[in-house]
């Protein structure tokens, strides 16, 4: 039998076993290919509320799916898959299952805000997109990639010190994602960097290297930086039902771990 | 043709062309086959009306009042027409109890039937109990025991409202938009989410006809201020998994199946034509239109005449009527009333 919709089916739904043998008989080959089922089984009636709860989602609700946003969008161009008024509508219902199945493209907005000039009810799709990839990131539905990795590396350091020191967040980011500083190619860039660097700069970076610089009386403004985050994130998780981070840190001390980040 | 004018139906057309025939002096008789007046609005309990927000006891309740104490009209419960001869300024009608009364022009407001839902086996009707239709949901709220779900007694958390149930659906034969559904289900939708704040409820629709103002009012509202979800669907069958109630269908927007539970499904039960009419018409000599309604002559000239000459039809014995259209209807069909017994007194 033909199948009408294919366009229904996604790859991850189409279930093929090299050897399958029912009640005796061997359909092994394509006679075993299987499409799961596809159905959305429940709305979660709480992720306009989560979505609305996480900066630039708070205008969500008044989406009446004219559909502009996606009309005016720079990434729906160039990948059809990418539709804003689709995700706001699938928000709006609570259909997270569908949702969770763009995970890996929402993210992808490029915040050119074209949506945003031509949204005639100033639902600001764009932040919608941020919230949306804001929640996924909360709710653990994105795993950590060595860009994310980079970027806490990265903000851990400003954050501390006020200054960046590429040293330290080359070091850093190698090992948290478990990478070598004994590789051939580090080891080549450094020796030819010690060949073709000046001298005056070699040297600011071997003293930057020991004497980590600073920021001159920053602790007050990473303490007050600190402090927001900290408040924004428990806000945030609340209003998802997560337990907040400093609640996690308490688990976490209770319990043995190391520290990967500096 | 100083004969009364005799009125078939006591709902509000019925009662808007008695009130308008009274208000000019006109002697005119309301026959009613049930013991009261008010027709739908009154006998099926419907609670707050479209789109005045009026309680329907105290809205039609005046109107009745305004009839039972006007002298010129001549009230009759429990009481059908038997047979119906004669010419127009000159009928003669045999009622129930056997009297026989002269008529000069008899106006046809005989109403529609609620569709019984039993003939949409596969949604769930009188198979589970939690399955209601509009109507018990207008009996909850007027009766002052609010929404709960029959079975149980239950407050629902999670509300389904079907619509076109019994409307343009083809395969029941019911071709027709039944017009007032959708904007009665929003009605209703944001009656549960003001009672129920914590029930979330979806409306399924193949298209939303909340026509006219009756869009910012009922459609938008229910949405922006009730959180009433809109989902474009069409639904396959309603069942059971023993404590919930699961609808089945496909979502034909996002394109996938749906099996989503909840506590209570509502079938937003169309207007079927009413089933005497196929009685009503052939003791009174009009015809009906191919879905079953009193047929109009002529949608231009005289307002509510049927083939049959001094015989006139108002509100919703001529097809899906709102409620404010029947009372306008009813006051018209009473002027063609008038308007024919004049041309013929100047006859004479």
């Amino acid at each position: 039998m033909p199948i009408h919709e294919k366009h229904l089916i996604r790859p991850e739904n189409i279930k093929s076993h090299d050897k399958l043998v029912m009640d005796g008989i061997d359909i092994s080959g394509h006679w075993s290919t299987f499409i799961e089922t596809r159905v959305v089984k429940d709305y979660n009636e709480s992720l306009q509320d989560e979505i609305a709860a996480l900066p630039g989602g708070e205008y969500v609700h008044r989406c009446w799916q004219c559909g502009s946003c996606t009309n005016a969008c720079t990434v729906n161009a160039i990948n059809p898959d990418f539709n804003p008024r689709y995700w706001i509508y699938l928000i709006r219902m609570g259909m997270e299952s569908e949702l969770l199945r763009d995970k890996d493209i929402i993210w992808q907005c490029v915040s050119c805000n074209k949506c945003t000039y031509v949204c005639p009810r100033e639902v600001a799709p764009e932040g919608v997109m941020k919230a949306t990839a804001h929640w996924l990131e909360l709710k653990g539905h994105t795993p950590q990639s060595p860009s994310t990795i980079f970027d806490d590396v990265f903000s851990t350091q400003v954050i501390e010190t006020g200054k960046i020191e590429d040293s330290l967040v080359v070091r850093n980011f190698f090992q948290r994602t478990g990478q070598s500083l004994t590789q051939d190619w580090l080891i080549e860039m450094v020796k030819r960097m010690v060949a073709h660097l000046p001298v005056k700069m070699l040297m600011a970076l071997g003293i930057a290297t020991v004497l980590r610089p600073r920021t001159k009386n920053w602790g007050g403004a990473r303490d007050a930086i600190k402090e927001y985050v900290a408040e924004q994130d428990a806000h945030h998780r609340k209003a998802l039902g997560l337990e907040s981070l400093v609640e996690m840190a308490k688990l976490e001390a209770a319990a043995p771990f190391k520290q990967a980040a500096e | 043709m100083n004969a009364p004018v005799l009125i078939v139906g006591g709902g509000p057309a019925g009662l808007a062309a008695a009130h308008a025939l009274s208000s000019v002096g006109r002697p005119n008789i309301l026959v009613e086959k049930m013991d009261r007046l008010g027709g739908a609005p009154i006998l099926s309990g419907y609670a707050k009306l479209v789109p005045s927000g009026e309680w329907a006891k105290d809205a039609i309740g005046g109107m009745v009042s305004r009839v039972m104490d006007n002298k010129t009209t001549d009230v009759r419960l429990n009481t059908t027409v038997k047979s119906f001869d004669g010419q127009p300024g000159n009928f003669s009608a045999v009622l129930n109890d056997g009297t026989t009364i002269a008529a000069s022009a008899a106006i046809l407001t005989t109403g529609f039937t609620h569709f019984d839902s039993i003939n949409k086996p596969e949604w769930g009707f009188g198979l589970f109990p939690d399955v209601v239709t509009t109507t018990q949901v207008e009996q909850m709220f007027s009766s002052g025991k609010g929404v709960h779900c029959p079975s149980d007694g239950r407050t629902p958390k999670r509300v389904a409202i079907l619509l076109c149930v019994g409307s343009r659906d083809r395969q029941i034969g019911r071709e027709w938009c039944s017009k007032i559904c959708c904007t009665v289900s929003a009605n209703i939708a944001m009656e549960i989410r003001e009672e129920l704040p914590d029930c979330h409820v979806y409306i399924y629709y193949m298209d939303i006809r909340t026509f006219g103002l009756l869009e910012q009012k009922y459609y938008w509202r229910s949405q922006e201020e009730f959180k009433v979800k809109y989902i474009k669907a069409r639904i396959a069958e309603v069942t059971s998994n023993g404590s919930q109630l699961i609808v089945k269908g496909e979502d034909t927007l996002v394109k996938r199946p749906i099996t989503i539970p909840f506590d209570m499904v509502v079938h937003a039960v169309g207007m079927d034509p009413n089933v005497d009419n196929l009685t009503i018409a052939s003791i009174f000599g009009v015809k009906l239109e191919p879905n079953g309604f009193i047929d109009r002559k002529n949608t231009y000239g005289i307002m509510g005449a049927t083939n049959r000459e001094g015989v006139f039809v108002a509100g919703s014995a001529t097809g899906p009527e709102t409620i404010d259209d029947s009372i306008a209807q009813g006051q018209a069909a009473a002027m063609s009333a008038l308007g024919m017994m004049n041309i013929g007194m100047a006859a004479e």
